[in-house]
């Protein structure tokens, strides 16, 4: 069974072996549920409507609001990745990227601005995930300041593993979010899964293939959702496109993980990069601009 | 390439993290997070009808029902090579959950907390299905336009029964040819050789069908 649904601004194939989809014995709704999970995480964790649980958090600085599971775990695991990678990954970075052109709702092409001006024009310093606040007790976020959260680079993460946490009982299924991945079992060829990763300069050609099972590989690239003058990836400590990179692929228990973990090692480039997923215990392969391949000792 | 198998010891913070959060996540469970958000729609509203008065919060958006595009087998393909298996990755017990322990003085209370939520159920609650299928589309043949750096995409959208009944590439006015692209759907991700099931990385083509099938769906409503 392979279906396929538009969801999350990409197209999510989730592809079951050895499962016809006739229904009848509960199967179809594991995945109906799995896709439910990606309109679920979309609705709680988009900047793009100012009306989702997470841009709630912008209109109430310096307030604990108490929020859904689902929006306390991905921002505390975006803050988790920005404190490992020592902010080359930073989720604070929101209102940045819209000022800078990443700002159109995939859905309806509206574009969205978000207003910060009452955070005072004295406070010159930029914001960072410091000024984020959690309270794991009473799952409470604070703002300390006015800031938009970009969960971008976790949530579709978050939305593959709780949609193959949904699969599970399936045991060899395959989940596609546009390119970023999770294979569990094996493939009907009865191997692990053959996964292509694409050649950042060539968009038909791949740049190496690797085998994996109950494994997420996700794939950050200077070629995906550019604004007119650069990729989607900025250095949140300087403000420009990460440079020095052309893609970054992670392969890693979880989808989450992968997904966060390849902007990190982006945005801090090739050798710092890998050190960053060796010190987190995963593989992971970059690919430079001068197309110099870098990879993680086992890979 | 070789994947390396993951025996490692995984001391490593952030894949434990991402393990627990998932849990936690499932464990709250779609209803659970469901009530959560409406229970924060609730309390907005409350907040808006008293003083202090907070701007800005109208509602929390419920999720749509999911769209099926297309469904079909998988066909049948030759083994290609000697199977490398990654080892199954090893169950972490997540670790205690990372705070930010940033100074507490500037943090007012929220007005009008809500009740602590319940403690997380023994066993995980399976999240509730989206609401039952209902016809949600005119029955009818839609067309929509994609557009990448590459070049347009249209796609043809049938709807019978108030279901997608299948989702295809109309028009292709890419600068390369759509013989990549012209398996999707079903298989999204284009298969660049009969080796491979799955591509990670987006591609160009992929984005332009994605809103050429979002434009023909919006016509079918």
């Amino acid at each position: 069974m392979i279906r396929s649904v538009p969801l999350m601004g990409t197209i999510v194939t989730i592809h079951v072996v050895g499962h016809a989809g006739d229904g009848g014995d509960g199967h179809d709704e594991a995945i109906t549920r799995a896709f439910g999970w990606f309109e679920r995480v979309e609705a709680c964790c988009t900047r793009f409507d100012a009306q989702s649980e997470l841009m709630q958090l912008t209109t109430h600085v310096g307030v604990a609001v108490p929020v859904s599971a689902l929006l306390f775990e991905a921002a505390r695991f975006a803050l988790s990745v920005a404190e490992e990678s020592g902010g080359a990954f930073d989720p604070t970075i929101g209102h940045r990227m819209e000022t800078r052109g990443f700002n159109r709702e995939h859905r309806t092409g509206q574009v969205v601005r978000t207003d910060l001006r009452s955070d005072g024009a004295l406070n010159c310093r930029p914001v960072s995930y410091r000024d984020v606040q959690l309270d794991p007790d009473r799952q409470t976020i604070a703002f300390l300041r006015r800031l938009v959260l970009d969960l971008g680079a976790v949530a579709k993460g978050l939305a593959i593993d709780m949609a193959a946490r949904e699969l599970q009982p399936f045991e060899n299924f395959a989940i596609d979010a546009g390119g970023d991945l999770y294979l569990a079992g094996h493939s009907p060829d009865d191997a692990p899964w053959s996964i292509g990763i694409r050649h950042p300069r060539a968009d038909r050609e791949l740049i190496d293939s690797l085998r994996v099972s109950n494994a997420a590989v996700c794939t950050s690239g200077d070629y995906e959702r550019r604004s007119e003058d650069s990729h989607h990836i900025l250095d949140p400590r300087t403000d420009a496109p990460a440079d020095g990179v052309a893609s970054v692929t992670v392969v890693a228990p979880t989808a989450m993980a992968a997904d966060a973990l390849a902007t990190a090692a982006f945005v801090l480039g090739p050798v710092e990069g890998i050190r960053l997923l060796e010190r987190q215990g995963v593989d992971g392969l970059i690919v430079s601009h001068a197309m110099e391949r870098y990879s993680t000792r086992d890979l | 390439m070789k994947v390396g198998n993951s025996n490692k010891q995984v001391a490593n913070g952030l894949v434990a993290l991402s393990s627990a959060a998932i849990l936690a996540v499932y464990t709250a469970g779609y209803l659970r997070t469901r009530s959560a958000a409406d229970r924060f729609a609730v309390e907005a509203a409350e907040r808006r009808s008293s003083p202090p008065r907070i701007a800005g919060v109208e509602r929390v958006v419920e999720p749509e029902l999911p769209r099926t595009v297309t469904e079909s087998e998988a066909p049948a393909r030759p083994v290609a090579r000697a199977p490398r298996m990654r080892d199954a990755v090893p169950v972490v017990t997540p670790k205690a959950p990372a705070s930010n322990n940033q100074p507490a003085e500037q943090i007012a209370e929220a007005p009008a907390l809500a009740p602590p939520v319940d403690a997380p159920p023994a066993a995980p609650e399976p999240p509730a299905p989206p609401v039952a299928q209902h016809a949600q589309y005119k029955d009818g043949t839609y067309y929509g336009w994609g557009t990448s750096r590459h070049g347009d995409i249209q796609a043809a959208v049938v709807v019978q029964d108030g279901k997608i009944a299948s989702a295809t590439i109309a028009q292709c006015l890419t600068r390369y040819s759509c013989s990549v692209i012209a398996r999707l759907p079903p298989q999204v991700a284009a298969r660049q050789s009969p080796e491979i099931d799955y591509v990670s990385g987006a591609t160009q083509s992929t984005n332009a069908f994605y809103y050429a099938v979002v434009e023909a769906l919006a016509k079918a409503r």
